[in-house]
């Protein structure tokens, strides 16, 4: 098993300096040079040479690569030129708020796609489980700006019965932070529930043709007592690898969601830093977005690894 | 002399014609005390110091008028009104102006406010060590003296008529902090900043809210009104109008490119709309070098195919207001004769077939939606006189560049709303000038450039201005399309909004109905 870990953690290197190589050029490709965003409307030719020499933009991509990678190396992740915040500063600020966004997005997707599954599953091509399928489908076409928009007016314009917009820390206020939290947590449920609940319901399908959910037939069990106890538990592992990736999605659908409901988390710190050309904070956060998305994966696989002996054998 | 990134600040404007529904200034014993109230504005604030973020936007224009105060303010009919400043007088050839500081102010961390601190604030962002993007605005100025504890005097490198209006606006460069302040906190300042505004800065969490607390010690007494206003930046503009609609905001900044809410709000007796007809206008410059814009009937054509009416119903459904000089009606200048060319699509044709070649040529275009839209109407009127333009579109961050260098056939710009016409005028028109875009030189023009910058009486820069806008118009070497309207929607219980002068949003003595 340790020797498992430690091949596991040697992938992991190679993968982190990809996603640092590549998180370097692509913000360093982005149009627009960081000179003459700073200099803005005073970009004469002159003051750009000079500021680009004080900056080290006239050295060669690789030198910069190696520079910026020494200092990340440092725990120096940079600093933003217009706030001068650091990008740790940044990114520790409004990590919990994404993060929060995220585990209520996930927690709503399960509590409305599991049980849906399983009520379909129980009575699979019957009129419920057609009509709940094509939903499904009907939902992962609607794009996220729009089931926030329609979710705004009807809640907050039409009935007030939730903010529109805003953000309180959950040690301030508790029930205000969920009661901002809940549209925008809702609004990426509505994107996630269809997966969740198609991948569960066609796992039920297949565990209940299993022998031993026809012994326990036989046996005279309740279907309730079948599909609870029985089927549900080993129908859940494509789940929780489903939930495991479904963060990384979440972290994309987060960028609009939180500009659209206006909450402080890293999406709209992403957002803001590509508008303003911030390339240190963008660079910085996209690498440890993508990091913890690794790791997040590595994560995974070791659980896999706990939970079915011939992965971490190398038999898979 | 700016480029038409996000709207951008220097100074107010002189004297303006503009209305507001809804928000009145109201009689003076209407003011209610008490109350807070949120402001939702478009973009995240970076900071206060100058010397970090160089310039401040419009959200940080907001927040500025209420934590910090400037030496002059601009009152109802766009006179300097005293605020730091008590009084004010000038030299003979406007390069010398002396001001007479308010006694007894201090900021809120106890400084004690005086003519010290003026020249302070001053000497920082012109010091070419510090390398202050704001110190550009400021060149103008030559230095700050401070003769005595109330008295400053702005020793000018070229003669400002305006100087007083000029100070007004609530820019990185005007606003008064404490020099105790940046001094003692260093890289924090920017996120802590000190003034002798009405309101202090309680707490700031970034991307989220910026909370500012009533000053009890300010200077005007009675003033101000709300116990508390909260600024939020609501970057998507539909949830920003469903924020003022569900009450979560009081006031929102917006514009004329999101037309369904103002007319929305318009229509709604909760809401009011407020506007601003600025002066100034958004703008485009033709490099005169480059043929076949070097051939003045190509650019006449060119201008003469512009329906400003088609393109405002097209672009911001009508509210949009065409513009044929680059003073627009919110400028004290008043031409009976702006020299406009008439809008004649047939003229065009025929002065386009006189040319001769074929009219094929390449605009910048910034790379936004908007960008896009306006590059494309302008392409279609163009195309309809039978003049091929290609639009490049480029990164907002390239335009000002590519003019510095005139790599452009036709680029877009922007005059935004001053207290004076000569800043601008005379930096995008006189010979020499960096960012005389057009590349085109006239000693007529120069003339009364320099004549209208040297000159006090109104009515004699009016006939200069005028003049001015003749040639221009006449050789076609820029076009204007529409005018400065800047917009806030607000709750119909926020009274005291004052003009938006430069497009900034005051708060800063507001009052609950």
């Amino acid at each position: 098993m340790l020797g498992f870990v430690a091949r596991r953690l040697l992938y992991l290197l190679p993968v982190l300096l990809a996603v640092s190589l590549l998180t370097f050029l692509i913000a360093s490709l982005l149009p627009g040079d960081l000179a003459y965003v700073i200099l803005g409307d005073q970009a004469t030719p002159e003051k750009v040479e000079a500021l680009r020499h004080d900056m080290g933009l006239d050295q060669p991509i690789l030198i910069r690569y190696l520079g910026w990678l020494g200092h990340i190396l440092q725990g120096d992740f940079g600093r933003s030129f217009r706030t001068g915040q650091t990008v740790l500063q940044a990114v520790g600020e409004r990590l919990p708020v994404s993060l929060e966004l995220m585990i209520l997005a996930e927690f709503l997707g399960l509590l409305i796609g599991v049980p849906l599954a399983i009520a379909c599953a129980a009575k699979a091509g019957g009129a419920f489980d057609r009509f709940m399928t094509s939903t499904a489908f009907g939902m992962l076409s609607v794009p996220t700006f729009l089931s926030a928009i329609l979710l705004i007016y009807l809640f907050a314009v039409e009935l007030h019965w939730l903010p529109a917009t805003g953000y309180v820390p959950l040690s301030e206020d508790p029930i205000g932070n969920l009661r901002f939290f809940v549209l925008p947590a809702l609004t990426l449920a509505l994107a996630e529930w269809p997966g969740i609940m198609r991948v569960l319901r066609s796992d039920l399908i297949t565990t209940l043709q299993e022998d031993y959910i026809a012994l326990a037939r036989a046996k005279g069990l309740t279907p309730r007592r079948i599909l609870f106890v029985h089927a549900l538990k080993p129908s859940s592992l494509t789940l929780v690898t489903i939930t495991g990736i479904n963060i990384g999605r979440l972290i994309g659908g987060a960028v609009i969601v939180e500009t659209i409901f206006a909450l402080p988390g890293i999406g709209r710190l992403l957002v803001s830093a590509i508008g303003t050309r911030d390339l240190i904070i963008l660079q910085g956060v996209v690498l440890l977005v993508a990091a913890g998305f690794v790791i997040m994966n590595f994560v995974v696989d070791m659980l896999y690894a706990v939970l079915d002996p011939r992965i971490r054998h190398g038999h898979a | 002399m700016k480029a038409p990134t996000r709207p951008r600040k220097l100074a107010p404007i002189f004297l303006v014609t503009a209305f507001a529904i809804g928000a009145s200034i109201g009689t003076a014993h209407a003011q209610k005390q008490g109350g807070s109230i949120t402001v939702g504005q478009e973009l995240d604030i970076p900071g206060f110091d100058p010397l970090k973020v160089g310039v401040y936007d419009t959200s940080a224009n907001t927040a500025a008028a209420a934590i910090f105060d400037t030496l002059t303010g601009m009152d109802d009919k766009g006179e300097p009104e005293p605020r730091l400043a008590l009084s004010w007088s000038h030299s003979d050839d406007f390069k010398t102006w002396t001001f007479k500081l308010r006694p007894g102010v201090k900021f809120h961390d106890g400084t004690p406010f005086n003519a010290q601190a003026v020249k302070e604030n001053f000497d920082r962002q012109k010091d070419p060590a510090n390398k202050c993007r704001c110190a550009f605005y400021i060149a103008f100025i030559h230095d700050v003296q401070a003769p005595d504890e109330l008295t400053v005097v702005y020793n000018l490198n070229d003669p400002s008529v305006n100087l007083p209006a000029i100070l007004t606006i609530q820019s990185s460069n005007n606003v008064i902090h404490s020099p105790t302040a940046w001094k003692t906190k260093g890289d924090d300042y920017s996120r802590n900043p000190v003034g002798t505004g009405p309101y202090i800065l309680k707490s700031w969490t970034a991307g989220d809210r910026m909370v500012l607390e009533k000053n009890p010690d300010y200077w005007n007494k009675g003033h101000p009104y709300l116990d508390r206003i909260i600024l939020k930046p609501l970057p998507d503009t539909q949830s920003r109008f469903a924020s003022l609609q569900s009450g979560e905001a009081d006031v929102i900044w917006d514009d004329e490119y999101d037309a369904d809410s103002i007319l929305k709000a318009q229509k709604d007796p909760k809401l009011a709309v407020n506007t601003y007809k600025g002066s100034g206008a958004a703008v485009y410059a033709f490099n005169t070098k480059t043929p076949p814009l070097d051939d003045v009937r190509v650019r006449q054509a060119l201008v003469m195919a512009l329906d400003r009416k088609k393109m405002s119903q097209a672009i911001t459904n009508g509210l949009a207001r065409p513009a044929t000089n680059p003073y627009g009606d919110g400028s004290w200048v008043k031409c009976k004769d702006d020299g406009a060319l008439p809008e004649d699509p047939d003229k065009a044709k025929v002065l386009l077939k006189a040319y001769g070649k074929p009219v094929d040529f390449k605009m910048l275009v910034t790379a936004t939606p908007r960008g896009r839209t306006v590059g494309q109407v302008l392409q279609q009127l163009w195309k309809r006189v039978g003049a091929n333009m290609e639009i490049e579109q480029v990164d907002q961050a390239t335009i000002p560049p590519r003019a510095f260098m005139r790599q452009f056939q036709v680029t877009p710009w922007r005059i935004v709303d001053l207290a004076d016409p000569d800043p601008q005028m005379y930096a995008n028109f006189h010979t020499g000038s960096p960012v005389a875009l057009a590349n085109y030189s006239d000693p007529e023009l120069d003339r009364l450039l320099e004549h209208a910058r040297n000159t006090a009486d109104i009515a004699k820069r009016t006939e200069d201005y005028c003049a001015i806008s003749r040639i221009i118009n006449q050789q076609a070497i820029w076009f204007w399309t529409f005018q400065n309207t800047y917009y806030s929607l607000s709750s119909a219980r926020v009274k005291g909004l004052p003009k938006m002068y430069n497009g900034v949003i005051d708060v800063s003595d507001a009052w609950l109905e």
